[in-house]
């Protein structure tokens, strides 16, 4: 089974272990010149795709060409996705969504407006310190590296699954029958969509398809381009042209506000301020990772609320994103502030509870027996030792440490660390040299004094 | 299996800079060795907790710990000036930190009573004008 969607083009791979030192999980190894993931460290970030100069590393994702699959096909935005546009309005986006042949185009942010209050309850009702579980990089991050701190990741789906769960079962009640249903995502990050055929705390998720951001956007502008060019043609009569909306879109009052939570600090503003003031949001997934280091020590204090995002100002720096995240914000921001309150709507519609749990995982041990940890321990210690500690990278591995474990682990060698390589060819040159000097027993003559 | 040294760090008066190393590099290694999360956050804190008092409260010291199939144990000894009355330093919230450290957001309300609460058995062995040296015990 596919477990993730961050992949590598090897025939783009120049070797250059860019994505190596940079990768936050230490997933990747050069070797033969071409990088390799490590599949159970990847939590499909992204940094990857973000730092590799000859775009070897990509995501794939479904397209619309899958609609056809389905009788009923829906689609769910995200709220970052209408960061995208500047002179594009809410409406129009969605309106352009049902010409491309979806039946509904449902917006995230009104479960995001849910999602907020009822965190924000729960939140008020439980003691101790919790971290959003909405983003999913954040979520497998936690569970690989500090799987210590899994207990406090909120115990509630992501807002896209819960408009997804309530989006299957309004349709179900109007009797379409299921394998007619396809319901669609437009994914502005890879990790959401490994969440789709891979998702964190349950079982199977009610999405069918993602699809990503930059092919969305894509297929609208061309969407609206025909439009323009037919309504210029006057032939408005059999296109109904950008100004009214196709069925199914009311001029009803937009979710303004849960569209925040496309770029980090949306979340919190939903909530009322008294929570605001003990919450903190922070974005990128170095500075989140530092800041998990801090909680995991136990050094940061009087913060009840942590909202976190792997990518730089949350999901309006999603790698599928084709506007830059500045702008992207600038734009989100100007819809955000449309939104005085949130939409009025009955919170009790949605199903938020998280049905598993988010389990810690147990990856990077040497061994799962503790005296052989231990003994794979001072072999570790001493290949550390030997190393020349310099992180350069030359030898596949991001930093001289992780090297050392390959080794202990069986996967490198010493003599790919190009330092110990020299000096073992020097050491055996030195060799030659005095193996050359040798003479053979015939001709090892003292030499008679003249 | 029997006790092993597995971290020695020394740890200077004032060092803010290094301030969490020894604890990161403790945090890593146990994750190595296979030891159960719960257990190494605690040991974790712990080890964060001492490290920060050797530089804030000390003259310096250094940080050992040990694993065995039982426990983890840590010891941070100091070259003084020891603590004066511990029985009020084992109070929570209790915090010799000056203001400047406690504006920094070290040292409030952080300390032995934070030990105690997430180690299994702590052993101290101070006075005024002595060396301190705290031993602190999680059973695996
Ligand atoms: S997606 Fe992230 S975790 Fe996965 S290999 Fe790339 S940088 Fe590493």
């Amino acid at each position: 089974m596919k477990k993730h969607s961050v992949l590598l083009k090897e025939e783009l791979c120049e070797g250059c272990t860019n994505c190596v030192k940079n990768c936050p999980t230490k997933a990747i190894r050069v070797h033969h010149g071409k990088a390799i993931i490590k599949g159970e460290l990847c939590i499909d970030c992204a940094e990857c795709i973000r730092t590799c100069a000859y775009h070897a590393k990509y995501s794939m994702t479904d397209s619309f060409a899958d609609l056809e699959d389905y009788a009923y096909p829906l689609v769910l935005i995200p709220p970052s996705f209408y960061s995208q546009f500047r002179k594009v309005s809410p409406l129009e986006v969605k309106n352009s969504l049902f010409k491309l042949g979806f039946k509904e185009v449902l917006d995230v942010s009104l479960a995001a407006e849910a999602l907020s209050i009822k965190t924000a309850e729960f939140l008020e009702e439980h003691h101790g310190v919790f971290i959003s579980s909405s983003c999913p990089v954040v979520v497998r991050l936690i569970r690989l590296l500090y799987p210590e701190l899994t207990e406090h990741l909120l115990p509630f789906k992501p807002p896209v699954d819960v408009m997804a769960e309530k989006a299957w079962q309004d349709v179900m009640t109007r009797g379409i029958s299921p394998e007619d249903i396809g319901i669609f995502f437009i994914t502005p990050c890879p990790a959401k969509y490994t969440n789709i055929f891979s998702p964190l705390g349950f079982e199977k998720s009610y999405i069918d398809k993602g699809i990503s951001v930059d092919q969305a956007y894509q297929a609208i502008l061309e969407v609206r381009k025909e439009d323009n060019s037919a309504e210029k043609a006057g032939s408005g009569k059999d296109n109904p042209g950008k100004a009214s909306p196709v069925e199914g879109t009311q001029e009803t009052v937009l979710p303004y506000l849960g569209m925040g939570w496309g770029q980090s600090g949306g979340e919190l503003r939903i909530m009322p301020e008294s929570m605001q003031e003990r919450s903190l949001s922070v974005s990128g997934i170095h500075r989140v990772k530092a800041l998990l280091d801090e909680i995991s020590r136990n050094n940061i204090k009087g913060i009840k609320y942590f909202e976190l995002a792997a990518c730089n100002y949350g999901c309006v720096g999603g790698v599928f994103n084709v506007v830059n995240p500045y702008q992207a914000r600038f734009n989100l921001r100007r819809l955000q502030v449309k939104g005085s309150r949130p939409v009025e709507q009955d919170y009790g519609q949605y199903n938020y509870d998280l049905p598993g749990k988010f389990e810690p995982l147990r990856i990077g041990q040497l061994d799962t027996d503790l005296e052989k940890a231990m003994a794979k321990f001072m072999q570790l210690e001493k290949e550390i030792e030997l190393l020349p500690g310099l992180d350069c990278a030359a030898c596949g591995a991001p930093d001289c440490k992780t090297l050392a474990e390959d080794i202990v682990n069986g996967l490198a060698s010493r003599s790919d660390c190009i330092f110990l390589l020299r000096k073992q060819v020097g050491e055996l040159a030195d060799r030659m040299s005095a193996l050359a000097h040798e003479l053979p027993p015939v001709m090892k003559k003292e030499k008679k004094d003249r | 299996m029997q006790e092993k040294l597995i971290l020695q760090n020394k740890i200077e008066r004032g060092d803010f800079a290094r301030g969490g190393e020894t604890s990161s590099k403790l945090k890593e290694l146990l994750r190595k060795l296979g030891v159960p999360s719960d257990k190494s956050r605690r040991i974790t804190i712990v080890t964060y907790e001492l490290e920060m008092n050797i530089i804030i409260h000390s003259h310096g010291g250094e940080i050992q710990a040990y694993i065995s199939s039982e426990k983890i144990k840590v010891v941070a000894a100091d070259s003084g000036p020891g603590i004066e009355d511990l029985e009020k330093a084992l109070q929570p919230g209790f915090s010799t930190a000056d203001d400047e450290v406690r504006d920094m957001g070290f040292g409030a309300g952080m300390g032995l009573n934070n030990i105690q609460h997430y180690s299994d058995d702590v052993e101290i062995e101070t006075g005024p004008g002595q060396p301190t040296r705290i031993t602190a015990t999680v059973y695996l």
